[in-house]
């Protein structure tokens, strides 16, 4: 076997790798984490690297530009020592994630009963005249506390019993969990033992990742921790990552990124915090519903082929061991049931933490992100459905398009007239790419100045303006000059991006107004619209009207939520009556299918115009 | 008791729209022509208004075109010469206005000069008196170029000049409206795509009385019913107070019928299918007819035989039928 040295700069991390592994393996190996989004099939050329020593092998013609000698590192194969410059725009930022502070008393109307939750016992001794087992005596002292629910012991811990009672004189500390339709015990302890237990509430979303740390006993949340989800390396979409799982140990790979993902971030909590990982002992997880299957290593196929069916929407208990966590080897993962193959755990979650279900007021619900899961609904019915608005939004498929990380574009202002340009960026660093909120705001003030006509096509000529240039495929505007920004190169918005978030925000307005027109449901009739997902703290509300993202409504209807998901996920694990809801809420749940029959088509073309065809629809927009 | 009898009662109608000018208005036309205005559905005059009759216009090409002889023997002492072409449409055939298109503008085919085209437009402008609809030869850049100097050239005509499109509309809509001629916009079977043009259009400040609506038909057997939901929905659109779908309706029929294989193919290949002549005057004038009742105002159509028959249907159609 011949290896090869590759040197990445400028961290100066050198790396020997097999030869003809390519430059994005010796990346992984080196720990840069490089973007991917194509997942290394070589067609989105983000991943590009410059190569300073001329001796690899390319195996594919792209040549991005001649005199940095630029190579896509997914595609090129290693053939010698070789260094190599890692452009700040190829690399995977530090992922700004949604981390709220608002949790407390998030439980609204349950009751807080922990999911996991331990319990003293002092039992009287058997005598001659009363002579139950070991077993039966500690039972129906259980039996008290958990009611009608049946209590199970499993044979490692009965193993222990017999002695453990009469050392302590009789006195036993039992750890309780809470299983679909019986209470197991968990653990044993002699005496009284006040020992916190801990727990975890996850949300694993396409993109980011997102765990919170529970003491059970108060039910506080410790701290909070938030990333990529590992996966992304193997494709932006979900689509993707089916695609991915279809390959040779892809299905493996998958799990094991996103099981990886989740414990370092829980490591990096419990390091932090000082606890240690056999004190965690439930974790609840919200996900969609190929997440969810990624993650217990479910195979996701039949998902993505008509009729599109899940392996399963209820998830058995499993212990932390069978998925391969090994930060938390005690745990027992409850996965959030699924709806459908598109509405999952994760917006079951979000239903359950916005209440919709208990309430008598209409509601609506919307998550935004790749996929766009919307829930209408109150305490008598619900229904979802979801729409592909695809990853434009998160800053995918868009020429200068990134995700809400340091350096993002996420407001922007552009002078009438003169056409220059002002804007804020995440964590004021130099800006490096558009985030959604960006974008949005960007269609939004371009078509204001009237740059843009209402096709999403712009209507200034090069002349007009030196921002507007012509490109291979049209024109396109420029919102910061490679002078002012932290990457290497102007950045842009192309009539091409245009289109692609003009779809997106189609097809999401348009799943609102498929999902209303089937129930017969004027718009003025929902009385809160809560707006969902890692993109709504940020989204400019004007802005999302203005480009008819969002129906025309006052202000005051709608609310942002912000990540729903995992604070889903923290009710269920605090509060047994939170758990059952959300079982009831997967139940009860009416999934409505867009893709069956024209009016979503019809809908969707109508939706593809600034804000919409039908300007009577958006009457604010029009009077501006 | 008498019976009432229950009428749909329309809120709104399709806009009125004046083609070409007489010297009173600045043109050079002996008469001008109303289409439009309808306050029902097509023929229902029991329910509104049919103030105008729907209009055949008859296709004149700068070019001898490729057309199938059964079509082009009628014209083929003159299918070279533009003037004499449309003379005959109006004199002998009954052309109520001349749709004049500009193929040999095309780079890829004849490739004819800005000023050729300019020439053949001002040739059949003097041969006729009847108003014109001028449209180039599909190639963006070059009508862009082409379609400009004829509305310069034509300036107070009063032509209705085409095709604007959603990617590229700008241009023209800009020269009709410095120029003062219509336009026709034309979109893919979608009604949707339909009234974003016309917004598009509108925004730029042109008069909506000065778009046409071509919302793409096929022929008939191919994709009629949808291009006659398509007519429907854009007459209903209008009839329930959508300005943005208001306009009248132009219908390319003679191009979609003759390109059929039924209406082209040689009775020789296809001895049970009768006289091929006959067969491609019933397609073109069995499209025109359909599209009619959807609410079609301006056909644009080919063959002599045809235009006879339809200009006698849209005379018998028009027949008050009110109650």
């Amino acid at each position: 076997m011949i290896t090869c040295s590759v040197t990445f700069l400028p961290d100066n991390i050198t790396v020997s790798v097999e030869k003809g592994k390519t430059i994005a393996e010796a990346a992984q190996i080196a720990g840069i984490k490089l973007k991917m989004p194509c997942g290394g099939e070589g067609s989105c050329g983000k991943c590009a690297v410059k190569v300073m020593s001329n001796r690899v092998s390319d195996n594919v013609e792209i040549s991005l530009d001649q005199k940095f000698e630029q190579v896509l590192a997914c595609q090129t194969e290693v053939s010698e020592d070789v260094t190599v410059e890692v452009p700040v725009n190829a690399r995977l930022g530090e992922h700004q994630v949604l981390l709220s502070a608002e949790d407390d008393n998030a439980l609204g109307t349950f009751a807080f009963e922990p999911l996991c939750w331990k319990v003293t016992i002092t039992l009287s001794p058997p005598s001659i005249n009363e002579n139950a087992s070991d077993w039966i005596r500690l039972k129906g002292e259980l039996g008290k506390i958990v009611g009608d629910e049946e209590v199970i012991i499993g044979l490692p811990l009965l193993t222990n019993l017999a002695h453990m009672l009469r050392d302590a004189s009789w006195q036993v500390t039992v750890t309780l969990l809470q299983q679909d339709g019986y209470v197991e015990v968990i653990d044993l302890q002699p005496g009284a033992n006040d020992e916190p237990i801990y727990g975890l509430a996850i949300d694993i979303g396409t993109t980011t990742v997102v765990v919170y740390l529970v003491d059970l006993c108060s039910g506080k949340v410790l701290d909070r921790n938030g990333t990529y989800n590992k996966q992304a390396v193997y494709g932006d979409d979900v689509i993707a990552r089916i695609i991915h799982s279809q390959e040779k140990n892809g299905l493996q790979e998958l799990q094991d990124a996103v099981v990886n993902t989740i414990d370092e971030l829980t490591n990096q909590l419990l390091k932090k915090t000082r606890i240690e990982g056999t004190g965690v002992k439930a974790i609840t997880i919200a996900a969609n519903t190929i997440m969810t299957h990624l993650f217990l290593g479910l195979d996701p196929k039949y998902i993505r082929l008509e009729p599109y069916i899940p392996t399963t929407s209820q998830f058995p208990a499993v212990k932390a061991t069978e998925v391969g966590l090994r930060s938390v080897p005690n745990a027992n993962i409850y996965c959030m049931p699924s709806v459908g193959s598109y509405v999952g755990g994760d917006i079951v979650a979000g239903v359950l933490y916005t209440g919709i279900s208990q309430k008598d007021e209409l509601t609506l619900f919307i998550d935004i992100g790749t996929n766009g899961e919307i829930v209408l609904g109150n305490k008598e019915w619900l229904i979802s459905c979801a729409c592909s608005a695809g990853p434009a939004f998160e800053g995918s498929g868009i020429t200068c398009g990134m995700r809400a990380m340091h350096g993002a574009i996420e407001r922007i202002q552009i002078t009438p007239g003169t056409y220059e340009t002002r804007y804020e960026t995440v964590e004021d660093g130099k800006p490096t790419g558009i985030c959604g909120s960006g974008l949005i705001d960007c269609i939004a003030k371009l078509h204001h100045v009237g740059l843009l006509d209402r096709a999403g096509r712009f209507t200034a000529d090069t002349q007009d303006t030196n921002r507007i240039r012509n490109n291979e495929e049209g024109k396109e505007f420029v919102i910061s000059w490679e002078k002012e920004a932290g990457v290497d190169n102007d950045i842009v918005i192309t009539e091409g991006d245009i289109q692609n978030l003009i779809r997106s925000k189609g097809a999401i307005f348009a799943g609102i107004r498929c999902l209303l027109n089937s129930l017969q449901i004027d718009m003025e009739i929902v009385d809160k619209f809560y707006i969902a997902g890692g993109f709504g703290n940020y989204l400019n509300i004007n802005d999302a009207i203005e480009i008819g993202l969002l129906p025309d409504l006052p202000h005051e209807k709608y609310q942002f939520v912000g990540n729903t998901s995992v604070k889903g996920a923290y009710m269920t694990l605090i509060s047994r009556s939170a758990l059952k809801a959300a079982v009831e809420i997967g139940r009860k749940m009416t999934y409505m299918e867009l893709s069956v029959g024209n009016e979503f088509m019809d809908e969707f073309v109508s939706a593809l115009f600034l804000p919409h065809t039908d300007l009577s629809l958006f009457p604010s927009v029009q009077s501006n | 008791m008498a019976v009432e009898i229950l009428k749909e009662k329309n809120r709104s109608a399709v806009q009125e729209l004046v083609l070409g000018a007489t010297s009173e208005n600045g043109g050079t036309r002996t008469k001008t022509i109303t289409v439009g205005g309808d306050s029902a559905l097509p023929f229902h005059q029991f329910e509104g208004a049919t103030p105008n009759r729907p209009v055949v216009a008859m296709e004149v090409q700068d070019i001898k075109p490729e057309w199938n002889d059964a079509v082009l023997k009628y014209f083929a002492d003159v299918a070279d010469k533009p003037g004499a072409w449309a003379k005959k449409c109006v004199e002998e055939y009954g052309a109520d206005l001349i749709y004049l298109k500009l193929d040999g503008a095309h780079p890829d085919g004849a490739n004819r000069s800005v000023e050729q085209c300019v020439a053949t437009v001002k040739e059949v402008l003097a041969a006729v008196g009847v108003p014109l609809i001028v449209v180039g030869c599909e190639n963006e850049e070059k009508d862009h170029e082409v379609m400009t100097a004829v509305a310069e050239a034509a300036a107070g005509e009063n032509l209705l000049l085409g095709f604007a499109e959603t990617d590229n509309y700008k241009s023209l809509t800009a020269a009709c409206m410095v120029h003062k001629h219509n336009i026709i916009a034309r979109s893919p079977l979608d009604i949707n795509m339909c009234k974003q043009l016309n917004i598009l259009i509108s925004e730029m400040n042109l008069a909506l009385n000065r778009i046409v609506i071509d919302p793409s038909i096929g022929g008939l057997g191919y994709g009629i019913e949808y291009a006659y939901s398509i007519l429907e929905r854009a007459r209903l659109g209008a009839l329930q107070g959508d300005k943005m779908l208001s306009m009248p309706i132009i219908a390319t029929v003679g191009f979609e019928a003759w390109k059929t294989k039924e209406a082209g193919a040689s009775e020789a290949d296809y001895p049970e299918w009768g006289p091929q002549e006959e067969r491609g005057i019933m397609w073109e004038s069995t499209t025109a007819s359909a599209l009619l009742q959807a609410g079609a105002h301006i056909l644009l159509m080919r063959h002599p035989k045809s235009v006879e028959i339809v200009k006698k249907q849209i005379e018998q159609l028009m027949v008050s039928n009110a109650y």
